[in-house]
Parts: C-alpha cells; sequence; structure tokens
C-alpha cells in the first residue's frame, strides 16, 4: 500500500459486535461517519448485529458481496470472534483498531470460559499483529501490547465515543431516587464499568467500609453496569451482605444514558481500582461531567488521565479511603482536578479526534 | 461535601504532589494509632475470599465436583409463585404447556452434565492416586530456621538493613519477622514495614494493633501480593534450608512483587555455621543448605539486581543487598 494519492476506494470495518451502548460499537459508528467524511465508501461488517442497528451494518459472511479491488479493512479487535479467522483466510490489507481485551489470568479461578476466550482472542492478536499494515491503539499501554504481537506499525488514537450523554438531561425517576438517598448526607462514589473480576469493583466496596469507619458513616457507592461475570458478580453481592453495607452499595446493573447522567450528576468522586484497563471511556465520561477522578494507575489508566486525576498506586482500603477523603474535602484539590479534567477530556474528544485516526489511516493506505 | 473554589493553586501539579505525600503520611498514622488495624483490613480480604469460587481460593477438586453433582440435575418444573394476582395462574398455564417440550430438554442436559461429572470422578480418582504416590516421595519445604546470635534487634547486620530499606518509595516486607523487632526498627527509621512468619505463635503473641504482622508462609503470601507491590524485601531465616526448586520458586515471585527499583536483602547463615556442631536440628532436616555469599550475588545479578554481599564479623553469617535496576515513582505506599 502506499500513502499517495489515489488509494482504495473503500476502508470497511470488521467488528465482533456491533452493539449501540458500548464503547467499541460507539467508535465504530463514529469512525464509519467519519471514514466517508474523508471520501472513502466504508461500511460495517459483523458477527453479531444488535437488534437497534440492524441496517446499519451487515454480517460479516455477506463481505464478498460488497468486495472491490482495493478494499482495506480496519478490525476493531476487542475480544475473540469468527471474524478475526474470516479475515486472516481473506487476506485483506489489514488495519487493527486494537481496543485491548482483558487478559486471561484476571478471570482465572472464576470463569472458565472467559479465561477460554481471552486466551482465543490471544491467539487471534497474535496471528493478526504480524498481519497488520497499521495498528491502531488507545494507550501507550495498549501499543506495547500491540508491538509485543508483531505490529510494526502504530499509533495512539482518541476512542470516538459519545461523551455528551453524561451530560444529557438525567433521568427524572433515577434522578429523583439519588436525591431521596443523597438526602440523608453523605459523599457518592461512582464506578462506572462491567461486574468483571478485572474492574475489581470488590476493592471498591473495601474502600467504602473503610471510608465509612474512618471518615464519612454515611457515604454510598454507585456501582454502575451490567455483567458477564456471574461467579463473580454472585460473590459482590455476598460480600456486600456480609460487609453490612446492601443500603450503602448500589449494584444498578445495565442503565441508559439518561440514568448514567444521573449517577455522574450527584457524584463527588469517581473512583477506579481496575486492574486492567486499555483506556477507561468512563473515565473520560467523568472529567466531562466535572466529576473528580481518583484512580488506580494499572493499564492505560495514567495514558488516559494524564494528569487530570489522583493516581495511586496502592489500593489499600485505608489509603484509598484517605485519598477520597482528601477529593471530597479539599476545595483546592477538586478545582485542580476538575480544571485539569476538563481540559483533557477536550483534548480527547474534540471535533479533532476523528480526524486523527482518518489522517493515520490515509498515511498508510493513501488518502481516496 | 464543601463548596468548590475557583481559584487555581499557583503550581496545580506541585499541590497534587503535596497532596499524595499529605496521604501517605496520614495513612501511616492511622496505621500507627491503630485506627483501622491491618488485621481487620486481612479479614476483609478473608471475607471476600470466602465468596469466590472453589478455584479463585485453589480449593480441592473434591469441592468442586460437590458443586458439579448438585447442579447435575435440572429441575423442568418451574415456580410459579407471583406476586401479582394473575401472575401465578398464567405462570402455571405456562408450565403444563410447556412442561413436556421443557421436561425434554432438561432431561437430556441433566444426563449430559451427569456423563460430565462421572468423567470429572474418574480423574478425581485417579488424581487422588497420583497425589499419594508423589507425596510419598515429597521433599518437606524448609521452615524458618534461626541460628542463635544471628537473628534479633542487637545483631551487626540490622543496622545496614534498615539503612537499605527505610528510604524505599512503597511497603517493606520483611520474612520471616518472628516477633517483629525488624518490621519495628524499620518502622522507627521511617519506612512503612511489615511482616510475614509462618510460626505462628510468635506473630500472635506480637502487639498485632500496633504491627502489621501475619502468621503465612512466605511463598503463600508473595502470591497475593500485588505486582511491583513492595519497595523493599528482608529475607532472614527462611533462604539457608531452601531446596534448589524453592530458591527458584522464591526468586521468581520476589521478581514480579518487588518494584522496579526496589531493594532486596537477604541475610543468611555461612555454611559453617550452618554445619556447626551446636547448630539446631532442623538443619540437619532441611531440603538444602546455605549458598556461598558469591553465589547469591551471581544468582541475583542473573535475576537483574545489582548485589553486594557483606561478610558477618564472626564469619558465621553475610548479608547480600541487591538493587533492581529501574527507579520507581516516590511518594505512595505500595499495595499490602
Amino acid at each position: 500500500m502506499s500513502a499517495a494519492a489515489g488509494g482504495p476506494v473503500a476502508v470497511h470495518q470488521f467488528v465482533p459486535t456491533l452493539n449501540p451502548h458500548d464503547a467499541t460499537g460507539t467508535h465504530t459508528l463514529k469512525l464509519r461517519d467519519a471514514l466517508r467524511r474523508a471520501g472513502w465508501r466504508s461500511e460495517i461488517f459483523a458477527e453479531a448485529i444488535h437488534d437497534d442497528l440492524v441496517g446499519l451494518a451487515f454480517k460479516h459472511w455477506a463481505y464478498p458481496e460488497h468486495a472491490a479491488r482495493g478494499d482495506v479493512a480496519v478490525y476493531q479487535f476487542s475480544t475473540s470472534s469468527s471474524v478475526a479467522g474470516y479475515l486472516l483466510e481473506h487476506r485483506l490489507p489489514l488495519i487493527l483498531d486494537f481496543h485491548d481485551f482483558t487478559a486471561p489470568e484476571y478471570f482465572s479461578g472464576w470463569e472458565a470460559q472467559s479465561v477460554a476466550r481471552a486466551n482465543v482472542a490471544a491467539e487471534e492478536l497474535a496471528q493478526l499483529a504480524p498481519r497488520a499494515e497499521l495498528g491502531l491503539t488507545n494507550s501507550t499501554f495498549s501499543e506495547r501490547q500491540l508491538r509485543r504481537a508483531g505490529c510494526r506499525r502504530t499509533a495512539v488514537v482518541p476512542v470516538l465515543a459519545d461523551y455528551g450523554r453524561v451530560t444529557a438531561v438525567p433521568d427524572a425517576r433515577v434522578a429523583s431516587e439519588l436525591a431521596r438517598l443523597g438526602a440523608a448526607g453523605g459523599a457518592d462514589l461512582l464506578f462506572v464499568g462491567r461486574v468483571v473480576p478485572s474492574k475489581a469493583q470488590h476493592e471498591l466496596v473495601k474502600v467504602l467500609w473503610a471510608y465509612r469507619r474512618l471518615y464519612d458513616a454515611r457515604a454510598r457507592l454507585h456501582l454502575v453496569g451490567g455483567t458477564s461475570s456471574y461467579e463473580y458478580s454472585k460473590a459482590l453481592s455476598g460480600f456486600v451482605h456480609d460487609l453490612g453495607l446492601t443500603g450503602a452499595v448500589r449494584l444498578t446493573g445495565e442503565v441508559s444514558d439518561a440514568a448514567l447522567a444521573a449517577h455522574y450528576a450527584v457524584a463527588d468522586v469517581y473512583l477506579s481500582l481496575s486492574a486492567h484497563e486499555g483506556f477507561g471511556v468512563p473515565l473520560v465520561e467523568a472529567m466531562v461531567a466535572g466529576v473528580p477522578v481518583v484512580a488506580r494507575q494499572a493499564g492505560g489508566v495514567a495514558d488516559t488521565v494524564d494528569d487530570a486525576a489522583l493516581l495511586l498506586e496502592a489500593t489499600d482500603p485505608s489509603y484509598v479511603a484517605a485519598a477520597v477523603h482528601r477529593v471530597c474535602t479539599d476545595d483546592d484539590l477538586r478545582t485542580v482536578l476538575t480544571s485539569a479534567g476538563s481540559r483533557r477530556a477536550d483534548a480527547l474528544s474534540g471535533p479533532g479526534a476523528a480526524d486523527r485516526i482518518v489522517e493515520a489511516i490515509a498515511g498508510v493506505v493513501g488518502w481516496p | 461535601m464543601s463548596d468548590t473554589d475557583t481559584t487555581l493553586p499557583d503550581d496545580p501539579q506541585a499541590y497534587v504532589a503535596q497532596v499524595m505525600a499529605e496521604i501517605a503520611e496520614e495513612v501511616r498514622l492511622r496505621r500507627a494509632s491503630g485506627d483501622l488495624p491491618p488485621k481487620l483490613e486481612r479479614e476483609l480480604d478473608e471475607l471476600f475470599l470466602a465468596h469466590s469460587p472453589v478455584a479463585g481460593r485453589g480449593g480441592d477438586l473434591a469441592d468442586a465436583l460437590r458443586r458439579v453433582d448438585a447442579a447435575t440435575f435440572i429441575d423442568p418444573v418451574v415456580p410459579v409463585e407471583s406476586e401479582r394476582a394473575a401472575g401465578s395462574f398464567v405462570k402455571k398455564g405456562m408450565r403444563s404447556l410447556l412442561l413436556w417440550y421443557v421436561g425434554w430438554v432438561t432431561h437430556q442436559m441433566s444426563q449430559s452434565a451427569s456423563a460430565v461429572s462421572r468423567a470429572l470422578h474418574i480423574v478425581d480418582d485417579r488424581l487422588g492416586e497420583l497425589q499419594r504416590q508423589v507425596d510419598a516421595q515429597r521433599v518437606p519445604p524448609a521452615g524458618v530456621v534461626e541460628l542463635p546470635g544471628l537473628h534479633g534487634s542487637g545483631t551487626w547486620w540490622v543496622e545496614p538493613a534498615v539503612a537499605a530499606t527505610s528510604k524505599t518509595p512503597g511497603r517493606v516486607l520483611h520474612a520471616a519477622c518472628g516477633d517483629g523487632w525488624l518490621v519495628r526498627r524499620i518502622e522507627a527509621a521511617g519506612g512503612d514495614a511489615y511482616g510475614v512468619d509462618p510460626r505462628a505463635h510468635l506473630v500472635e503473641t506480637a502487639a498485632l494493633g500496633a504491627l502489621d504482622l501475619r502468621a503465612e508462609s512466605v511463598t503463600e503470601h508473595l502470591r497475593a501480593v500485588a505486582p511491583a507491590g513492595l519497595g523493599a524485601l528482608v529475607l532472614s531465616g527462611i533462604v539457608e534450608g531452601l531446596s534448589g526448586g524453592e530458591r527458584a520458586q522464591l526468586l521468581a515471585a520476589v521478581g514480579t512483587r518487588l518494584a522496579p527499583g526496589g531493594t532486596l536483602v537477604v541475610h543468611s547463615a555461612t555454611r559453617e555455621a550452618w554445619e556447626a556442631v551446636d547448630a539446631p536440628p532442623e538443619t540437619d532436616l532441611a531440603p538444602g543448605r546455605p549458598l556461598r555469599p558469591e553465589a547469591w550475588c551471581w544468582l541475583l545479578e542473573q535475576h537483574g539486581y545489582a548485589a553486594e554481599a557483606q561478610p558477618g564479623p564472626g564469619g558465621a553469617d553475610y548479608l547480600v543487598v541487591a538493587v533492581r535496576a529501574a527507579l520507581s515513582t516516590a511518594g505512595t505506599p505500595a499495595p499490602r
């Protein structure tokens, strides 16, 4: 492929699952629009397509009906999928848009099927990376993984996310419930993410227990997000119950955008002790919503937040509780974090974000 | 919550660094005051582990098989209780209509699960037999062996060990810690130290409220420490009798748990002291023998450390201080 004008007429995207409510799905849809604006033909091919998006994408096996000479494939790699095998078989010029996947060790001892799935994903990455003309990632942490897997040329680019959803009009019913809880006083700690071992929600529960004991007996923890790990979710609920925190820890499950906005609106601190993050869209959402961020320095978190969060190297409950207390009570610190957060969010979510990805792709395949 | 002031400090990043240092200091003071004793934090860990599945706790196959057996039968008769008036009636109707179909499917699923369960029981039996054979040939693990006069706060190597570890960013672990004599010294010198020792009677008699001491095996504990979670590690009384395999496992675990730039201090009796006629009987029973200091230095350099040995004044022991090459970020305590 050349970087000169007269490149391919089509840059299509392949994705394991096209879902309107996850980071990869939103990114894929926004990137398709950006590719089309740049002048390429661009369609989305997926193994599974959410009911709400039928008509916006094709099954991956239907690609030959749309194929043309010179097509380039962008693979949105987020998990194991038969799409990977399909791309290896069809040998299209490939750009790997790597969203990272949770390493198998984080599921070890919890869900055998998740370990197996992550192992397959690692094998697929090892096969695809050396073949890719370009690897796109969202953090230097993920970039290192891509390079280790054999990708020769890489670029770190933003995730295209719908950050505006966190400042949308909050769901009235949820806002009312949160206001009722908040009326009793106490800080609201928030974490948004799937309930899985790698996100370490149990560490957040420990912190809440310590925080209530040491600083604020009426504090609450809101854990927003669905689960893909039944065993971990069950263990978490049992743990919350045993600690007598049933009324203080809210496990909301998946929520609508409006309900999510309601949670960000009341949060005093966004707290993440996740052990593995390739990027961390909710960290940016918190910054957009003006919520100060306290986060464990793990994976790509430092790349995501830059200097706009209190980054912790330890997860001891007493240590994290002290950090949360400081953020809740130190006006100067809140101002520093939210101001830096606002700047960081602008840098990651501004109108130039899509252009950076398009330029990286054009740098390899040429402009249309 | 307090209202947010819109004025930024003059140097925001310097302010954040100052805040981080103040948080670390507050935690240190709280730990020392007993506001949140380390024992309570440990109990939190154990409480969560009690909820994790068998494999997550390193439990045995028999427990897992009991769970498999309990889940093998799938009941096709779904419950019909309902909070709504007509709900129960509707559910009963649906159950009657679908029972033949659901029953057919669940019967096959139960049969399939039973077949898997039977196969797992055969595997369990064979593993049990293998386990018995292995146990008969097993070399007992090395325990803690402290030769007289080589351990305790008055010994020559305490000062260099404290000097090498007390200013290290992150937590300092002493194994085997005994009643916490070295932990106390490192804390007094400004370090954030804790200890582990498999000799529960020693640890339990120490003042748990003030010192973070844990009665557990060193290798088991290191497995539970987060990667790069330790700023420094002092090993004393445990390296002399290690078998080659145990030593390799220990070094591998230390290599991932010690932060880049962290310090490893190894105290060991010399081979002469170990084999002296007045040495305790455990020295005869241990699977291994002490290495020479040169061997430790060579071994640690092979693992990416810059190591230096100091011989003890009486020729009975020596100290090796080893530092990993990269420097770590200062200012925060590392995970327990």
